[in-house]
């Protein structure tokens, strides 16, 4: 385990060094400006985001003892893409325009994140409500948003439906650090909390009224879990959309990899999202020449297939 | 001072009562046995009795309100070993055991040698590092107490704990069972099967009889009226054989 443990690590290590270095040659003052405004940040964002919606989506398999629970199960990237489309379609409507630092779709995703996990958050903090009921009702609001998201989109125009669809896919564009500084201490704080609760997660998975008997007081870890990992992911898909499967796709990677310890596989599940989104985002800058594929495409066409391989694996 | 005080508790459901007013008290280092029928609200009163349901009524762990005794206090006072095993993912016995650790502010040594102890003293050491999800029914409720030895809490309580075992299975456990009571465990335990309870190897063992949410009746193990109360609570006939200087209760049908 210790070997694999250190070459998931080395691979997703040398991923994210080697990214910024791959592709069309770097020379002169155009090469230097590409590398270090373009690409070296695209590259920490690829890390940041990659790690936070990878590590929410263990924490959330293990607080829901559910292998499909991800942030995209409990609402918040449904909300966050319904504030972005709000931003999009409604906001030009009612005058409200960008202004300051940070655009209008990536403020109005960040709030919708954060309301609609908050609901779900309050639900589960109340101690009376079972693990599923707390699904449940993240999967009912996530369809809700979802039809409010469809009507929207509807009734947009086709400039506003470009825009809507590009957001929707998932993107990593990234021109200077201004993008990595916006969600750097969201990530910093999700990524200490989260993995300052190792153990208490690493409890629950001998199931929910053992781990409250040996200590774990559950309700509050569940709704910290959800209402720090909302903070988190909706920081991320506020500024590059609702990446699709990372937060489901990695955490199995790591756990088939490593196995369900959760002191492994939390830590293990920050670095290799940081290097399968790296990994992602180079390949989608590459695959298509002169134009770029949205990241969110590359993540499930490479990770559904590489999940489903290595369940066989495991199950022969 | 009693380490668990059960006074008139009652839990209730969607207006139904699970159980009603029931009184029970553990003093410090005993052995109850609590026997009843399917349905008869055992494990709501250990749930109730680890501040895992609202209940009405007193409950009490080592004199304090369970309701208000934070996490981890409360795991150091009891204990519990659930009836179901939930363990979904193939997770070693090793960090099983350790996950019990959880109420120690503890090194990772400190750690390891005190779940080493309790696996020994369960004796499945020798499965320390196989998935607790590929271990048998008995192997896994070894664990289970192994588990509950690391927690190392003065209570223990067990939900069936010999349930689908064979009868090697059962003696096993149960005699692990007695010997965490004999260094000075309380322990209350649910189960069907009053026979199990000569492995205890005490009379003095106290039985507590539930059905339809309350307590019917209270005795000890090595009391002459033992059998009348448990084929009434069962609502069967029941006939007592004598084995090797042993007395065993012997259903023979519907009373």
């Amino acid at each position: 385990m210790k070997m694999k443990v250190l070459l998931l690590t080395l691979a997703s290590l040398a991923i994210v060094a080697l990214s910024p270095w791959i592709g069309k040659s770097l020379d002169g003052d155009a090469g230097a400006f590409i590398l270090t405004e373009l690409r070296i940040p695209r590259v920490l964002m690829a890390v940041l985001v990659g790690g936070t919606m990878s590590l929410v989506g263990a924490c959330y398999q293990t607080i829901f003892a559910n292998p499909l629970a991800a942030p995209s199960t409990v609402g918040t990237t449904a909300g966050a893409t319904l504030g972005a489309l709000i931003a999009v379609v409604v906001a030009p409507a009612l005058g409200l325009s960008f202004t300051g630092h940070i655009p209008l779709t990536a403020m109005f995703a960040f709030a919708g994140a954060l309301i609609v996990s908050f609901m779900i958050a309050a639900i589960a903090a109340t101690g009376r409500a079972r693990v599923n009921d707390i699904l449940l009702a993240g999967i009912a609001i996530s369809l809700a948003a979802g039809a409010i998201s469809a009507g929207l989109q509807y009734s947009a125009d086709q400039l506003q439906l470009y825009a809507a669809i590009q957001w929707t896919l998932g993107h990593l564009p990234q021109v200077g650090y201004r993008g990595v500084a916006m969600i750097l201490p969201f990530v910093l704080i999700t990524w200490v909390v989260l993995l300052a609760q190792m153990r208490g997660l690493q409890t629950l998975l001998g199931g929910e009224d053992r781990a409250h008997s040996q200590g774990v007081n559950v309700p509050y870890l569940r709704s910290l879990v959800l209402g720090i990992g909302a903070l988190g992911v909706g920081a991320c898909v506020a500024w590059c959309g609702p990446i699709a499967f990372i937060g489901l796709i990695v955490p199995h990677i790591v756990r088939l990899t490593v196995g369900s310890s959760r002191r492994v596989m939390l830590p293990m599940s920050v670095v290799t999202g940081a290097g399968f989104l790296a990994a992602c985002d180079t390949i989608s800058r590459l695959a298509w020449p002169g134009r770029e594929l949205p990241v969110g495409v590359v993540t499930s066409a490479i990770g559904a297939p590489l999940l489903v391989w290595l369940v066989v694996r495991q199950s022969r | 001072m009693s380490s668990l005080e059960l006074t008139n508790v009652s839990v209730t459901a969607r207006g139904k009562a699970l159980i009603e007013d029931v009184s029970l008290k553990l003093a410090a280092a005993e052995f109850v046995a609590l026997l009843g029928p399917n349905g008869a609200g055992k494990t709501t009163l250990f749930k109730a009795a680890l501040g895992l349901l609202p209940c009405t009524g007193d409950a009490l762990l080592d004199g304090r309100d369970v309701r208000g005794i934070p996490g981890r206090e409360r795991a150091g006072l009891a204990a519990w070993l659930p009836q179901q095993s939930r363990i979904t993912e193939p997770i070693s016995v090793f960090q099983f055991v350790q996950a019990a650790r959880f109420r120690f502010s503890e090194t990772q040594p400190e750690s390891k040698s005190a779940v080493e102890e309790a696996l020994e003293a369960a004796d499945v050491l020798k499965f320390r590092d196989r998935a607790v999800t590929q271990l048998s029914g008995g192997e896994q409720q070894r664990v289970g107490v192994a588990a509950l030895i690391a927690q190392d809490a003065p209570l223990m309580l067990l939900d069936e704990p010999a349930n689908h075992m064979d009868p090697s299975q059962q003696i096993e456990l149960y005699s692990l069972i007695a010997r965490q009571w004999r260094k000075g465990r309380g322990v209350l335990c649910i189960t069907h099967d009053v026979n199990m309870l000569r492995h205890v190897g005490s009379e003095e063992v106290r039985v507590v009889g539930m059905a339809d949410g309350r307590t019917q009746f209270e005795t000890t193990y090595g009391a002459t009226d033992l059998p009348y109360h448990v084929g009434r609570l069962f609502n069967v006939t029941m006939d007592v054989v004598e084995s090797g200087g042993q007395r065993i209760l012997v259903h023979q049908g519907p009373a």
